[in-house]
């Protein structure tokens, strides 16, 4: 084992499996799905790539979001890189329990599209390493259906000057799940456009994003609703830090989420910490239920209940997916379609 | 058609209506008139059936049959249409769809067949055409950054779609300059018809100069207490409704 991975153990081990008590896990309380043997006995998840126009490289030892992520550096025994160096586009699903890493690399004025699934049960943590090159392109398509185990996607990425990170998440929880994003916007110009939906029925998906705009002109977009019914839990925690010197950046986080039964919750919390000055940052937060008026109108057009609800749900996580790429758009909607 | 008896309702607990009567027979255009807080918007929602407005006595009797135990999507299939005062907004619906999923909900309901968007879009343009409802108008999202006077263009271009035997409409005029209740005024008396019967809930005679009615029932504390022809609302407009209620009491 390396130092740097030596030291993740060990860093890991001090602390132990993150639970309620840690701010950044409050409301996704690991520790009482996983103990820490069971991740560091996990073992190695198996994995499909399908991918044109990338080399494959070797996993490395990159950096990671959070404490999962530094789990993943440590224990993981297996994984994968991508490297693009024009245009590749990458189809990755992981459908077993386990951890792996994951390293990706597009290259100065490259564009990387990677769309990644996620399935089964069990314990699931994957590392992710991203580093994206002046003006280049990473859209980053994720999947993750439901489950009844812990899932956990942990990505780690650096943005160099111009260059933009595209997110566009579908998320259907697990008994607990979580993606948890640190994005630093390192050089000038460069950008990150996040958004998703998460279709939760009794179960649990959570969504912890930390972006840095570490430079000047940087800017970020963030746009995430939830459905949550039954005894369903929805999590998105934002945080956002703009750094001393990273003047004239622009960001904007919207957070919504509609509970469909008294039972379902969801935290939504935007956090900002701002060090420089002439910075736009926006906000917002929501948690509601269906609208009433909203839901008479329809109903007084003859519209019956149920079709009226789900004709106002769709409507409600549709503007998440405005002006994604047709294609991709087809390939979240679809098994938001099977979830509703 | 419409026959309501000793009628008592209201929202929340609270009685709004207490004791209206009326009948509407078929051809016929009716004006209900009333100021502020006196039922009208009430006797919408109860016609409607919105969620939480409950009967506690007397009865609706629509087409010879029990209104209330409909519920609020099949009373529009059995066309009965409500031109909303506050026509809602929703993003991420367009238009046309809304257009589309609501006649063919109507039509489902009734056992007909439904209309495929080819048919729907021909039958909407013909109508929006004189209502003055844009094509772009019928792209955008239901309502959303239309105009008040546009709101009310579309809710009476679904009048004219819907086709409905009664149609309720629910201060139609507010919120309208002259040129926009006119164009409203018109799109609604090109639907009169011998088969349907409409009541016209207003706080205003102005729009009563250019839809004009049949007869005019006066609404005070959730009881009709004066009725009379079309002339009713220019008095009611000289002498105000505080006159006009202790007159009649």
């Amino acid at each position: 084992m390396t130092a740097l991975r030596a030291k993740a153990a060990e860093d890991f081990r001090a602390r132990g499996v993150p639970h309620r008590r840690v701010e950044a896990w409050k409301y996704s309380d690991l520790r009482s799905a996983v103990d820490a043997g069971q991740v560091e006995a996990a073992g190695a998840a198996a994995w499909t790539v399908e991918a044109e126009g990338v080399e494959q490289i070797a996993p490395g030892e990159g950096g990671f979001a959070g404490a999962m992520g530094e789990a993943s550096l440590a224990f993981a025994d297996a994984g994968f890189g991508l490297r693009a160096a024009k245009a590749g586009k990458a189809r990755v699903h992981f459908a077993t329990p386990g951890q792996a890493r994951v390293r990706i690399v597009v290259e100065p004025g490259a564009e990387l599209e990677y769309i990644e699934t996620a399935d089964g049960g069990g314990f699931q943590n994957i590392g992710m390493d991203v580093s994206i090159g002046e003006g280049a392109v990473f859209t980053h398509v994720r999947i993750a259906r439901a489950g009844d185990g812990v899932r956990i996607a942990d990505v780690n990425a650096a943005v160099a000057a111009r260059g933009t990170y595209r997110l566009h998440a579908a998320h259907f929880g697990s008994a607990l799940s979580r993606l948890e994003l640190k994005i630093a916007l390192n050089g000038e110009g460069a950008s990150a456009h996040l958004s998703g939906v998460s279709v939760l029925d009794n179960r649990h998906a959570d969504v912890t994003t930390h972006i840095v705009h570490a430079a000047g002109g940087t800017e970020s977009t963030q746009l995430f609703k939830h459905v949550a019914g039954g005894k369903a839990r929805a999590v998105y925690q934002g945080k956002l830090t703009v750094a001393q010197g990273a003047d004239g950046s622009d960001s904007r986080q919207t957070a919504k989420a509609l509970l469909l039964d008294e039972r379902a919750e969801a935290d939504l919390k935007p956090e900002l910490e701002i060090f420089a000055d002439d910075v736009k940052c926006a906000h917002g937060a929501a948690v509601g239920d269906l609208d009433a008026d909203s839901l008479f109108y329809l109903r007084a057009r003859g519209i019956a209940e149920d079709e009226a609800r789900g004709l106002l749900i769709r409507a409600f996580l549709d503007e998440a997916f405005d002006g994604v790429r047709d294609d991709l758009r087809a390939l979240l909607w679809a098994p938001v379609e099977e979830a509703l | 058609m419409l026959e309501i008896r000793n009628l008592h309702a209201g929202v929340g607990g609270k009685e709004i209506l207490k004791g209206l009567n009326l009948t509407v027979n078929a051809g016929e255009v009716h004006a209900i008139m009333g100021p502020n807080g006196s039922g009208k918007s009430t006797l919408s929602y109860v016609l409607a059936g919105r969620a939480g407005y409950e009967i506690t006595a007397g009865s609706i009797t629509y087409m010879g049959e029990d209104l209330n135990a409909l519920s609020t999507e099949a009373r529009a299939a059995k066309g009965v249409f409500l031109a909303m005062q506050y026509p809602v907004e929703i993003p991420g619906v367009t238009t046309l769809t809304f257009l589309k999923t609501a006649l063919n909900a109507q039509r489902r309901a009734r056992g007909e067949k439904e209309m495929d968007a080819m048919s729907v879009l021909k039958r909407v343009r013909g109508k929006a055409a004189e209502l003055r409802v844009s094509e772009e108008m019928l792209k955008r999202a239901l309502n959303v950054g239309f105009s008040g006077g546009e709101k009310k263009r579309l809710e009476i271009l679904q009048m004219s779609l819907f086709e409905p035997r009664l149609a309720v409409l629910d201060e139609t005029d507010s919120g309208l300059d002259i040129d926009a209740l006119r164009l409203v005024a018109e799109g609604v008396n090109a639907l009169r018809s011998p088969e349907r019967a409409m009541l016209v809930i207003t706080h205003y005679q102005r729009l009563l100069d250019y839809i004009v009615p049949d007869k005019i029932h006066v609404l005070s504390a959730g009881r009709i207490v004066k009725e009379g022809g079309k002339e009713l609302a220019l008095e009611l407009e000289a002498k105000g409704y505080e006159q006009i209620v202790k007159d009649a009491a």
